[in-house]
């Protein structure tokens, strides 16, 4: 599923991204008109990789503060940031 | 300029509060990564409210966004479910092999601010505070080295001075002024960040007046600093290059101050001087000012330039008030007990109307308390405005100070309203928490009389405190004696 957000990726996106999501297991976003995606946001993609859905997920353009946030929350070793973010 | 905004608690409303965020701070001079971490940790106590405070209920949440000279300040303020954000511990570990992300949002609004504070008021709800600071450059780090301090010491040459209103272009020569004169000295260090300035006279906060020398060079500075809540303003900012002084510069420039802030519609001047030493003291009386408060532990120790006298651990200021208005009444109550200082303190003010004012106190009391909260955190202090007394003054009160009693603050100062008999029953319960008198703060919120009391936390040898004018004098012995009656611990 590809999905562009119009703003930050926040609770509500992650509403609306798991209603559309299914059973789909590749997730596509564009995040160039974020400032910022928040910990609700970080957690959901957590999950969709490295729970029982396994899935894989691409981030485009993602904002300087979510490179920040994966770090406070020691997530940044665990991520494959090569694979996750578009070059 | 400040903003309040009034948001139903739904899930929808959060992207429009986090993006009015975002725009805010960066218009009142954050940086964009800055603001943006701002609008993230707002997002996240946000997300919290509506999923832990409110849950499906309905619900309405207000946001305040507060500037000072040196940081931005968020407070957000709710009333659903009791909840503690503190409550759990973010652990990494716990995440990755659990998937537990317990205390993830608080992590981040820890990491993303530079202060955060979460306020407990019990039934008049909770309150999340927001803080980030002004990252910019000192003027030291922006001066080539010849430009030192003693520099100055040589008077200039007599030559004719322009005076001309600040302007943000200014800011710099003002940041030079400033360090060029008091070196690291001078107690307002927003001034030595040109950037800081630059956004308060861009904004008018301030506004003030630059004296010139013919060959364009900076040799004066003054300025008053707007009140957000009131028409008036403090004359807090004053500068004289030392090879420019004995020339009467200031007093050519708090004449244009008097003429600007008439112009502006301001109802008042005041000036907080510091009791270090009466020098400033002096200068108020010179133009005019007349003390009316006493005000403990005001702010940290300062050192002066060129002041001989030992240092004092804290400062206490005298609240010096002009008058810009024949208008200004003395208001219908004064509480019993202050009755007679108060009276006198009124007295000094011989070209105002000495009538009492004709507004009816029974109209203007409430059912419901109102405390507003004010945190200065570089000074320590907070002020507490109360705005209505309501029935549950002495419950709110204690909600709201067991709510700060974690912040390690000198004092605590207390604004009561003249406009309403329960002042009387205010005042005895605040004395038996241990509050004593400050003093009159003429036109000080929404242009009313309040009267102060204070809370000193801070040690005060009051040998210390040196008064200029009698009637300073007469409310630092009152002080001193109420002071002296509190039990110590």
């Amino acid at each position: 599923m590809e999905v562009e957000l119009p703003g930050d990726f926040n609770l509500n996106s992650v509403r609306m991204i798991s209603e559309e999501l299914g059973d789909r297991r590749n997730l596509h976003i564009d995040l160039s008109h974020a400032h910022f995606v928040n910990s609700k946001a970080i957690i959901f993609m957590h999950k969709f990789m490295f729970g029982e859905k396994n899935g894989k997920i691409r981030l485009k353009n993602p904002p300087k503060l979510f490179y920040e946030l994966l770090q406070t929350l020691g997530l940044h070793t665990t991520w494959n940031l090569d694979e996750i973010v578009e070059p | 300029m400040e903003a309040h905004l009034l948001l139903e608690a739904r899930l929808p409303m959060l992207g429009s509060a986090t993006d009015f965020t975002y725009k805010w701070c960066v218009n009142m001079g954050l940086e964009r990564d800055d603001a943006a971490r701002m609008a993230l940790a707002t997002d996240e106590v946000l997300t919290d409210i509506l999923l832990h405070g409110y849950k499906n209920e309905s619900g309405y949440i207000e946001i305040w966004f507060q500037y000072t000279f040196s940081e931005i300040e968020i407070a957000i303020q709710e009333k659903g479910e009791p909840f503690d954000p503190e409550k759990y511990r973010y652990d990494p570990e716990k995440a990755i092999k659990d998937h537990d992300f317990e205390g993830a949002a608080l992590m981040t609004i820890r990491k993303m601010t530079d202060q955060f504070l979460f306020l407990n008021r019990g039934k008049d709800g909770k309150e999340f505070r927001l803080v980030k600071q002004f990252t910019s450059s000192h003027i030291k780090d922006m001066l080539p080295e010849h430009l030192d301090p003693e520099d100055l010491d040589e008077p200039e040459p007599d030559c004719d001075y322009l005076l001309t209103p600040a302007t943000s272009e200014d800011a710099e020569d003002i940041a030079k002024l400033i360090y060029r004169s008091y070196s690291y000295t001078y107690s307002k260090e927003d001034l030595y960040f040109p950037k800081r300035i630059e956004t308060a006279i861009k904004h008018e906060y301030k506004f003030g007046t630059i004296v010139r020398t013919e060959s364009g060079g900076p040799a004066g500075y003054f300025a008053v600093i707007k009140s957000t809540d009131s028409m008036i303003g403090e004359v807090g900012e004053a500068v004289v290059s030392p090879n420019h002084r004995s020339r009467g510069l200031m007093k050519k420039m708090m004449n244009e101050l008097i003429k600007m802030s008439n112009q502006r519609g301001l109802k008042g001047l005041f000036g907080m001087a510091s009791t270090f030493h009466i020098i400033s003291q002096k200068v108020n009386d010179k133009f005019g000012f007349k003390s009316t408060a006493l005000i403990l532990a005001k702010s940290p120790q300062k050192l002066y330039k060129g002041m001989t006298s030992e240092t004092s651990e804290i400062v206490s200021v005298v609240m010096d008030f002009l008058p810009l208005t024949k208008l200004w009444k003395k208001p219908v109550i004064l509480p019993e007990v202050y009755k007679d200082i108060l009276s006198e303190v009124y007295a000094q003010f011989t070209k105002q109307n000495q009538t009492i004012s004709s507004a009816d106190p029974a109209a203007s009391g409430t059912d419901q308390t109102d405390l507003g909260l004010t945190i200065n955190y570089e000074t320590q202090n907070v002020l507490i405005t109360v705005k209505d007394y309501g029935k549950t003054f002495e419950t709110s009160c204690l909600r709201l100070f067991r709510s700060i009693e974690e912040l390690n603050l000198n004092a605590i100062y207390i604004d009561l309203p003249l406009n309403d008999h329960r002042i009387n029953n205010a005042i005895k319960w605040l004395k038996e928490q241990e509050f004593i008198f400050s003093g009159l703060m003429p036109l000080f919120h929404h242009e009313n009389d309040f009267m102060r009391m204070q809370k000193i936390m801070a040690e005060t040898d009051f040998d210390k405190i040196k008064t200029y004018t009698d009637i300073a004098g007469k409310l630092k012995e009152i002080i001193k004696q109420e002071y002296n009656a509190i039990p110590k611990k």
